[in-house]
């Protein structure tokens, strides 16, 4: 209720309208979340800074140079490694009920593993940039059709990727640069004429 | 606001022993706007809620941030929400051989679902047998309304007559003008946002502050004038200018939290029931709410044949209790609505109360969802990205076929439900092939130059499409569940052929890449818009309910849901729902008071 809100003196709106006070009294302590960026994602924070709740350290370091080769930091924005993306993978691969996608993990890194061997001689976390790209590009060759098992695991690799990456604070407000979840005074965009 | 408290606070404690004046069956827009309606008139009322009471407040948490939930928005690992294959190709019920603790319908599977899973029941619990059917239900103080599309339209004579214009099932009994104060009331009591247009076939209703277009959508709506069609801004069953009358409910600040998720408004700009008519409802002193309240029967008087209470089970404790009134006014939702009369069985009415005709679970209709189409807007790739789902809803596409002219194909329409531009997530990042950064820059380019939509048909009522009791299957609380007699047909499929065709049409000629067409009829049931099981007539042979929604067999019982629709129209049914309850209960608390109930 509002009486709990008090540090809320005024809440900016689009950039410099402010609501009356009886709209925030309305509005009560839900006014409180869209204004402040707070919120860590602690689950994935667990898994980065101490030890991996699923993948053995190894793995981990593994996943995590996947993810940062699929979403790299430029000069846009952080990548995947930033938003610790590795971390809510490992988070929910732990909890998840089924043993399918536990699986088909541990499988598919022990594929990027055999491959590394095959094509480079080495394993993927020694292989230079330019040889992980090279068998990442091998097994994103069908991406949207994936017949080979190591297909089938970049495409579950993308896909969680993708899903972290983009619902982190770095996806959304640094990447994206998303404008909405905000209070409007007016709705945007352009009258129907 | 805390509605569980105010709720507590404006509770009257249910007496058993008294005969109220009449026992509401169901809190949905239905329910709600009965009690409103009949508490306004001075009559106490008893509402019987099957769910229960929840703190929507704090389940919804709309504007919290994806990555300040520990699972991003889903739900925990145990919890299953179906798919569009488990539909097809198992047969209900569908949760028997799931392993997960719990399952649940189809809408659970949307991003940010963990905020609505204690909104909609859980189909462990709540079984149902036969044809494939993809049934939504929230068992909770408002029902549906909880988390509705938002979607508010009005139907017209092209619907009511719609026998008169191609020859096919039923005319409702009341047209266009009994309704049309009512659906005024509706609008000015509940608030509407929308753009007058001035179709005969798609009635304007009083708007509060229209949403407005982003760039494609205008750009779109631009070029179907040329072809004779309308897209205008969705017309959404939300207050954008605040209601003066009703002080639990804000008006709308387009923070797009009811796009995310289920649904669902936790400021109350989007009507639903416990804000919008339950509360004021308790507010004249004449409403009694019990929740975890599941009606059993009907019971009715030995003597007269007529109804004088019903019977219901404690959700909770499992006991059983009876409530008595003078009138029983059933807004279970349409499904709920007929078994409930079904199961209703005495011997003054052997097949279920009011169900003289035969015509109890018949008749179900709803809307088809076929066609939906992605077109790419190249104007807007790699353009800077704007606040485009800041609204409760983006357009509509009004119906265009069959309104004067005649398909050769199918009879009937169907309209669009769309959205364009930029979101929270951008839906591109697993459709857009490759890695590294070049993927990273396509994803961020294109994530805001996307419209797609999706079509909503009329399911033709048809006498065989029916539900029934299943003789066997229970639900948790021992009672028997409904079994399933339902297909779409042939008028149906060559309406979604032409939902297909005319989706490419419109979005080439408006000059968008076309990147994703799905022919796919969806399941039965998918429109969450089932009706018609209990449907309204002159004829008490071939109908279950008057045009006031009184049963032709007992006159103090009455089904004001969607149970009692003749046809389906292609239109969403909730604000027209509302219009008939308010309609029938005015005209209710008329014959009360003149003793004739």
């Amino acid at each position: 209720m509002a009486e709990d809100n008090k540090q809320i003196d005024s809440i900016v709106v689009d950039g410099h309208d402010e609501l009356t006070r009886r709209e925030m009294i309305k509005l009560g302590g839900s006014a409180a979340i869209a204004v402040t960026l707070v919120g860590v994602d602690s689950a994935a924070q667990a898994s980065q800074d101490k030890s991996p709740l699923f993948f053995t350290k190894h793995e981990f370091a593994l996943v995590d140079e996947l993810t940062e080769l699929i979403i790299p930091a430029d000069d846009h924005s952080p990548g995947a490694r930033a938003a610790l993306v590795a971390g809510y993978i490992d988070f929910r691969l732990s909890e998840s009920f089924e043993e399918n996608p536990r699986t088909l993990w541990r499988d598919g890194l022990k594929l990027i593993e055999q491959l590394s061997q095959e094509m480079h001689g080495k394993s993927f976390l020694e292989s230079s940039e330019e040889q992980r790209i090279a068998l990442l590009t091998r097994i994103a060759q069908n991406e949207m059709r994936p017949v080979k098992p190591e297909e089938m695991f970049f495409r579950e690799l993308k896909s969680r990727t993708a899903r972290a990456y983009y619902t982190s604070k770095i996806g959304i407000h640094t990447e994206m640069e998303y404008k909405g979840n905000t209070y409007l005074k007016e709705f945007a965009g352009y009258d129907a004429t | 606001m805390n509605l569980i408290r105010l709720i507590r606070e404006a509770s009257a404690e249910v007496d058993l022993k008294r005969t109220y004046d009449a026992i509401v069956v169901g809190s949905g827009a239905a329910g709600g706007m009965a009690a409103h309606v009949l508490t306004l008139h001075g009559m106490k009322v008893l509402m019987l809620e099957a769910g229960k009471k929840l703190d929507i407040d704090k389940e919804l948490k709309s504007t919290e941030w994806p990555y300040e939930h520990k699972r991003r928005g889903e739900m925990p690992p145990d919890s299953h929400a179906l798919s569009l294959n488990e539909y097809n190709i198992r047969q209900p019920p569908y949760a028997t051989d799931s392993k997960s603790a719990h399952v649940y319908s189809y809408v659970q599977g949307w991003g940010g679902s963990d905020y609505s899973k204690n909104i909609v029941v859980d189909e462990r619990d709540h079984p149902y047998t036969g044809t494939n059917y993809a049934w939504v239900r929230a068992r909770c103080l408002g029902g549906k309304t909880n988390i509705w599309g938002r979607l508010a339209l009005r139907l017209s004579d092209l619907d009511f007559k719609a026998k008169s214009h191609d020859g096919y099932g039923e005319n409702w009994p009341i047209s266009y003008k009994d309704i049309a104060p009512y659906y005024d009331k509706v609008d000015l009591y509940l608030g509407i946002s929308g753009v007058k247009e001035n179709l005969p076939h798609l009635p304007d209703s009083i708007f509060q502050r229209p949403i407005k277009l982003a760039h494609a959508e205008l750009k779109l709506r631009q070029s179907l004038k040329k072809m004779n069609r309308v897209l205008t801004p969705y017309r959404a069953g939300v207050t954008t200018d605040g209601l003066k009358h009703n002080k639990y409910r804000s008006r709308c600040f387009g923070r797009g939290a009811c796009n995310r998720r289920a649904g669902g408004c936790d400021i109350h700009a989007a009507f639903d029931s416990p804000t919008g008519l339950i509360l004021p409802a308790m507010d004249t002193g004449n409403l009694t709410l019990r929740t975890n309240s599941i009606a059993r029967e009907v019971i009715v008087d030995k003597k007269t044949g007529k109804a004088s209470g019903v019977a219901f089970i404690d959700s909770e404790t499992g006991k059983s209790y009876e409530a008595k009134a003078r009138v029983v006014v059933i807004a279970a939702s349409t499904l709920e609505s007929a078994r409930l009369m079904l199961l209703s069985k005495s011997n003054a009415h052997p097949t279920g109360i009011g169900n003289s005709s035969g015509h109890v679970g018949h008749n179900f209709c709803e809307h088809l969802m076929g066609s939906h189409i992605t077109g790419l807007v190249k104007d807007l790739v790699g353009k800077p990205h704007t606040l485009d789902d800041g609204k409760p809803g983006s357009f509509y596409l009004a119906r265009f076929r069959n309104l004067s002219g005649r398909h050769p194909n199918f009879i009937r329409g169907y309209g669009f439900e769309g959205s364009s531009g930029s979101s929270m997530y951008p839906g591109n990042a697993t459709s857009t092939p490759g890695f590294g950064s070049s993927y990273k820059t396509k994803v961020r380019d294109y994530a805001g130059a996307f419209i797609s939509m999706g079509a909503f048909g009329e399911v033709l009522a048809r006498y065989e499409n029916h539900v029934d009791l299943d003789p066997v299957v229970k639900d948790k609380w021992g009672v028997p569940v409904l079994r399933f007699h339902y297909k779409f047909g042939d008028n149906e499929k060559k309406m979604a052929e032409d939902m297909t065709y005319t989706a490419q049409e419109m979005f080439t000629e408006a000059g968008f890449e076309i990147v994703d067409l799905s022919r796919r009829v969806l399941t039965e049931g998918w429109s969450i818009h089932e009706l018609g099981t209990a449907r309204m007539g002159t004829d008490p042979r071939t109908s279950v309910l008057n045009q006031f929604q009184q049963s032709h067999d007992v006159k103090n019982l009455f089904v004001v849901d969607g149970s009692s629709h003749v046809s389906a129209s292609c239109q969403n049914p909730t604000w027209t729902i509302m219009a008939l309850a308010w309609r029938s209960c005015d005209y209710l608390a008329d014959q009360f008071k003149k003793g004739n109930l």
